[in-house]
């Protein structure tokens, strides 16, 4: 096994004009739950079905698992669980049907399990899936991928939609999963307060291209909005990332990556004075870094 | 997992192989509607009989094509909805997976051949043929299979190919007929559809099945 459960290198796809994945270098640790964030249409569906052969590559090179997609497809599959974006699942099964024909594909289907987690999600085995809410369908999904035991989950917006018991239910399955196989599982989604919950790196994702990936405690704790008086005009070598500057009235406001208390030092050696050090949350910070990369200067 | 794909695909094709097998064993008995003593029916109404019977068989090639191209049709409708999604996520081999579901479709085909089979030994069974007519139920049956499986084989392959090759085999067609008013506005003798219809109808080629004598009964 390597270190990386997800490796791509100068990942390239453009399927027309208007949108493409742009040097996309991934890399989701094993045992890592990875959230991948990023507005709509940023390329984090296109990308997890690039991943999965649903889609190929135009350029650069992928690796699942220590497997080089889409040459070994088949065994990348085996030992992955996907949940995409819109259930695919063929409406004509029952929920039995459904299992057993997802569950004949995969040699480690945990049939038991499968059960265990039927009873728990209380489907019934003989309702059509034409027929089930979109949170029945939604826990039918992460039934059947979970009782794959993979060693790997992709999930594209496994909970988008779904009300909050069912949400809580269906995480609290995935979490369970987790700590039991310490698999590794690449989740993207809008619901950012959801992610900081349970995820423990983040990749961020905007037009194409990765803005931003690092573990969940350097972006929660190392996000900060800075309120300084006196704040120089030309900023040299900073020990921190100025991810934005904005001035309000006389002060101005920075909000900078890579904060650590020590580095109040370096604003008094520029003359410049902190008057507030604000937290941001996840979804504040979020917000910051797509700024950013938006932003003239960042282009 | 053949047994898995099998169902699913049976579940969607359930209704129209319903309705098409009992269309199948009908279509061989409407010949003894209009008569099943023909041992003792003079010439002329043999004649007549015959002819009627004879315009029935005519339908059958038709009939196989519309129960081909349904199964080949119906053969990915479980996974037009979800955009292949859930095949292709599958841990299979494409080529696999598309044998799977192809060796399915082949296997539902075999229904309506056997409801055909059955009608035709029924409709032999049920008439009195004078000396020098014959019913041919299983010449009939093999017929009707074969056209059948190469309307499946040939709606399935073009249900398979990508919209890219689809596209391409709609431009080659288009360009063909194209070329052939081209031709024909230089009045040329020459048309390159004609001839490719001709080495397609003509053995070996695959649609020569559907053309000659189809009859159940015959002298």
């Amino acid at each position: 096994m390597t270190e990386f459960a997800i490796e791509t290198q100068d990942l390239q796809y453009r399927p027309g004009p208007g949108f493409e994945i742009r040097d996309l270098s991934l890399r989701v640790r094993e045992g890592a739950i990875y959230g991948f964030l990023g507005p709509n249409g940023a390329g984090k569906t296109t990308t997890i079905q690039l991943l999965l052969g649903l889609r190929r590559a135009q350029g650069g090179s992928i690796r699942i698992l220590g497997r080089e997609a889409p040459r070994e497809l088949p065994r990348i599959l085996s030992a992955t669980g996907y949940v995409p974006e819109r259930p695919h699942l063929y409406t004509e099964f029952t929920v039995a049907q459904a299992i057993r024909y997802h569950g004949v594909f995969y040699t480690r289907f945990d049939w038991a399990y499968a059960e265990d987690l039927r009873r728990g999600f209380r489907l019934p085995p003989d309702a059509r899936l034409s027929r089930l809410s979109k949170g029945e369908v939604g826990k039918l999904l992460i039934l059947l991928v979970l009782a794959q035991r993979p060693d790997l989950l992709v999930l594209d917006e496994p909970t988008d939609g779904l009300d909050p018991v069912v949400r809580r239910d269906v995480l609290t399955a995935l979490l369970d999963f987790c700590a039991q196989r310490a698999a590794t599982v690449f989740i993207s989604s809008h619901l950012i307060h959801e992610l900081e919950r349970i995820c423990d790196w983040i990749g961020v994702m905007d037009r194409g291209r990765l803005t931003a990936e690092l573990p969940m405690h350097a972006f929660k704790n190392g996000i900060k909005r800075i309120r300084l008086a006196r704040a120089p005009s030309l900023v040299g070598d900073t020990p921190f990332t100025l991810v934005s500057r904005e001035a309000t009235g006389l002060d101005e406001v920075w909000v900078v990556r890579g904060w650590q208390p020590p580095m109040m030092q370096w604003f008094q050696g520029v003359g410049a004075e902190v008057l507030e050090v604000i937290d941001l949350d996840l979804e504040e910070g979020f917000v910051e870094l797509l700024r950013a990369a938006r932003s003239p200067q960042a282009t | 997992m053949f047994k898995q794909v099998l169902f699913a695909q049976w579940l969607t094709s359930r209704l129209a192989l319903a309705v098409l097998s009992v269309l199948a064993f009908a279509l061989p008995l409407v010949s003894v509607f209009y008569g099943s003593d023909l041992a003792t029916t003079g010439r002329g109404g043999l004649g007549e009989w015959l002819l009627v019977t004879d315009r029935v068989a005519q339908v059958l090639p038709f009939f196989a094509v519309l129960v081909g191209a349904l199964l080949g049709i119906l053969a990915w409708s479980p996974d037009l909805a979800g955009k292949h999604v859930y095949a292709l996520s599958l841990p299979v081999p494409r080529a696999v997976f598309v044998a799977l579901r192809f060796g399915a479709g082949l296997a539902l085909a075999i229904l309506p051949s056997a409801a055909l089979a059955a009608g035709a030994a029924v409709a032999s069974l049920a008439v009195r043929l004078p000396p020098g007519v014959r019913a041919y139920p299983l010449e009939i049956s093999v017929r009707f299979t074969l056209a059948t499986l190469t309307a499946y084989a040939i709606i399935f392959a073009l249900a398979s190919a990508s919209r890219r090759g689809q596209l391409a085999i709609i431009g080659a067609i288009c360009a063909a007929i194209l070329l052939d008013l081209a031709l024909l506005a230089f009045g040329a003798s020459f048309s390159v559809t004609a001839e490719a219809l001709n080495a397609l109808t003509t053995w070996p080629g695959p649609l020569s099945i559907l053309l000659g004598r189809w009859a159940l009964f015959d002298v």
